[in-house]
């Protein structure tokens, strides 16, 4: 910047210095050339009078310098030179001058001489006897004048040189000492010259705008962090080399890492083999998948690699925890492996008794009961294949099923009265007492609910054991109580007895019969209707099973 | 210059906590054999004993150049010599577990009352080589310590083992090769937590420059 501003002014003081002398030089050359004609032909005039007067005479005590006095005769014979020898001289009549004073009586003219880089100044008169006396007088060319002031003019031009040097210098320094000085967070405060706030003014609205790009990546970026941190499943970035970029506090929990473990290679964490096997292959190129204990969990873990432009960036490890599915699995093949199971054993009976009645091989008096155990055994089979098509339908949410506006308590006499004949049979006397309550539900479920209770607390009894139920009314809940003087139920075995097929004593199920699905059944129905299901028992006295049904919007009646 | 050492550095240790891995899989595969009844889970065992020879190996040669070429001074002299002892020990390590395998396979061990304290021992001794790898890889000289402290307790269940051993001699009945190879066993695990020993001590050397014991 300096250098140009230098340049600037230096070309400004030229283009002024040389115009200025190019103007007074041309000016005062044409005024001086006018004085020095005029005097010429003054200086003529006197000359001529002297000759007029004195002759020839006139030359000899003549002593001037500057002119050159030449006297030339009618015929253009030179008769005297003030310079030269007048011998050698040519004709002059031809002269520009002499032709014009011979015919005017007075001539002018200037011829240049180019060898001697100077103007020559002619004036000439003519005598009375019609001789010419010319004088002339040389003057100085312009380019000789100039040439004799180089010196001057250098020095000029030398000092215009620093002049703009140091000009340049200052004004480049004024000029960025402000821009310098800027105070980039409020550019606006700042105090500059005029020309510099449009400036100003663009990076203020500049500064805005990176402030908004800013806010809104942070935004985003603390939206994906708090995304990671909140994650259950565990989650580490790992850079080309293996080494941690970022972990999420899922992993870094599971991994035993602390709060500083980025730059950390992924050995120094977890030394698991398979685990270092799928992050190499990962960071090769090939996602893994592996599953690994840690803690006593098992966890499932993908090793994905990061790409980009076919190039290998890194890769992410994501921990999934598979305890649960695992475990849930795990009940679901035992679930299969029971109903095949129980599906298999009366199967068998039935199997067993139709051949010995196929091959006539049963005394006519047996023929009855035989038939009788196969009924009993193919009712048994029906009731179990019912109750895991009731329990897969509960499975899905009993979606299909209606719901609608139910008394309990006129549903607890329905189910009380289909097992009077089993209570009376087992020795139990059943009672029902409470209030009416009115809940949405679905009739079916809510009926199996009580059913299966009320069965259990009559299987479940002792010779002349009590079953009391009751239907009442809590606050916003629907209360069912099924109280029995039963043989209750071991508290380590409360826990489990909602399982399928899970029996506490499991010599005495093939006695009372029942599929040992039917509490399955009941906390199924519960879920389906929010309700809450509170088991008390001890051993030898009895078991109390509360059913609250809470009357919310969904449940209202 | 420094910069690459550096990496050559990194390099090792990521080598040696590897190696280690390998080492704590394999007396891990031995003692789940054991005490799981399974001796077809020991058949892995000496694979993985080869495999930690060749890391051996081939630490031994990384930590050889880098003394060699890098003629290093103070800490990483201190680093890189331990490491080259620290392996040995390691590779010790691997060896014994592929020997309790081998005894594994032959059968003999039955499971038994005696082989709950086997089982014991070999929890004991699994803590002690799991701790004194994580002590070197975390430089925690607190965890190196308490694996030096730990000995005490795998050597009084050999101690125990011994003397159980010597009542079934004492029975009539005694089955001789079931009771020579437990003590074997115990032995292998007695001398696993003394290599793991070991190992604590160099990573204190590696850390602190001291030698004790």
């Amino acid at each position: 910047m300096t250098k140009r501003i230098f340049r600037s002014i230096c070309l400004v003081a030229l283009v002024v210095f040389f115009s200025c002398v190019i103007l007074f030089m041309g000016v005062l050359y044409e005024y001086f050339s006018n004085v020095e004609h005029a005097q010429l032909a003054m200086q003529t005039d006197l000359a001529a009078q002297g000759v007029r007067n004195e002759g020839i005479g006139y030359f000899d005590d003549l002593s001037i310098a500057d002119y050159r006095i030449t006297w030339i005769d009618t015929d253009g014979h030179v008769i005297y030179d003030s310079e030269s020898d007048t011998a050698n001289m040519e004709n002059h009549l031809e002269r520009e001058e002499v032709q014009e004073a011979l015919l005017a009586g007075y001539g002018e003219s200037e011829r240049y001489s180019v060898t001697l880089m100077e103007r020559a100044l002619y004036s000439a008169r003519k005598l009375d006897d019609g001789s010419v006396l010319r004088l002339s007088i040389s003057q100085k060319s312009i380019l000789t004048l100039l040439l004799g002031m180089v010196q001057p003019v250098c020095m000029i031009f030398g000092i215009a040189l620093v002049l703009s040097v140091v000009l340049a210098i200052r004004v480049s320094k004024k000029i960025v000492e402000p821009i310098n000085e800027i105070d980039l967070d409020d550019p606006l405060s700042n105090e500059g010259y005029d020309e510099l706030s449009p400036f100003l003014r663009r990076i203020d609205s500049q500064r805005k705008q990176l402030h908004k790009q800013e806010t809104r990546l942070l935004q985003k970026e603390n939206e994906l962090n708090t995304i990671i941190d909140s994650m259950n499943e565990g989650m580490v970035l790992l850079n080309p080399q293996g080494k941690i970029i970022s972990i999420n506090p899922a992993a870094r929990k599971l991994l035993d890492a602390g709060e500083n473990c980025a730059g950390m290679d992924m050995l120094s964490l977890c030394r698991n083999l398979d685990l270092q096997e799928i992050l190499g292959d990962a960071l090769k190129g090939e996602r893994g998948e592996r599953t690994i204990l840690l803690h006593g969990e098992s966890y499932q873990i993908d090793a994905n690699p990061i790409t980009s432009e076919n190039l290998v960036k890194g890769a992410a490890l994501f921990f999934f925890n598979i305890t649960e599915k695992e475990k849930s699995e795990q009940i679901r093949r035992e679930f299969t492996a029971n109903v095949s199971h129980e599906l298999k054993t009366p199967l068998h009976t039935i199997s067993g008794y139709a051949e010995l009645l196929k091959d006539n091989m049963v005394k006519e008096n047996d023929r009855m009961p035989f038939a009788g155990k196969i009924y009993n055994e193919t009712q048994r089979m029906i009731r179990l294949v019912e109750d895991i098509i009731s329990l897969s339908r509960l499975d899905e949410g009993a979606a299909d099923m209606k719901r609608e506006d139910i008394e309990l308590y006129g549903l607890a006499l329905k189910a009380v009265q289909s097992l009077e004949t089993e209570a009376e049979a087992a020795g139990v006397t059943l009672t029902l007492s409470g209030t009416a309550v009115t809940l949405n539900g679905i009739s079916q479920l809510l009926y199996s609910v009580i059913y299966n209770l009320c069965d259990n607390a009559i299987k479940y009894n002792q010779e002349h054991g009590k079953v009391t139920v009751t239907v009442r009314r809590e606050e916003s809940a629907a209360v069912l109580t099924v109280e029995d003087t039963g043989i209750g139920i071991a508290p380590e075995h409360q826990e489990r007895i909602f399982e399928r097929f899970y029996r506490v004593d499991k010599s005495r199920s093939k006695a009372v019969g029942g599929t040992g699905l039917g509490l399955s059944i009941v906390k199924h129905a519960a879920k389906i209707h929010h309700a809450r299901i509170e088991v008390n028992s001890s051993v030898g006295k009895g078991t109390i099973v509360i059913v609250r049904f809470p009357i919310t919007k969904e449940n209202k009646g | 210059m420094r910069r690459e050492f550096d990496e050559q550095l990194e390099l090792l240790n990521k080598e040696l906590i590897t190696m280690g891995a390998f080492c704590e899989n394999a007396i891990a595969m031995s003692a789940k054999a054991l005490t799981e009844g399974k001796p077809e889970l020991a058949e892995h065992v000496p694979d993985l004993s080869v495999q930690i020879d060749h890391k051996e190996r081939e630490i031994e040669t990384m930590c050889l150049k880098l003394l060699l070429q890098r003629q290093p001074v103070a800490k990483d002299l201190r680093i890189v010599s331990s490491a080259l002892k620290m392996v040995t020990d390691m590779a010790r390590i691997g060896d014994q577990s592929a020997d309790i395998a081998e005894i594994i396979t032959l059968a003999n061990i039955h499971a038994d009352d005696d082989t709950q304290i086997i089982h014991d021992m070999s929890v004991a001794v699994i803590k002690m080589v799991t701790d004194s790898i994580d002590a070197f890889v975390k430089k925690d000289m607190k965890m190196a310590k308490a694996v030096i402290e730990y000995d005490d307790i795998v050597d009084s269940f050999f101690d125990k083992v011994k003397k159980i051993l010597i009542n079934l001699f004492s029975k009539p009945e005694a089955d001789g090769e079931y009771a020579i190879d437990l003590l074997m066993i115990a032995k292998y695990f007695e001398r696993i937590g003394d290599h793991a020993v070991n190992i604590a001590k160099w990573v204190l050397f590696s850390i602190t420059g001291n030698k004790e014991g």
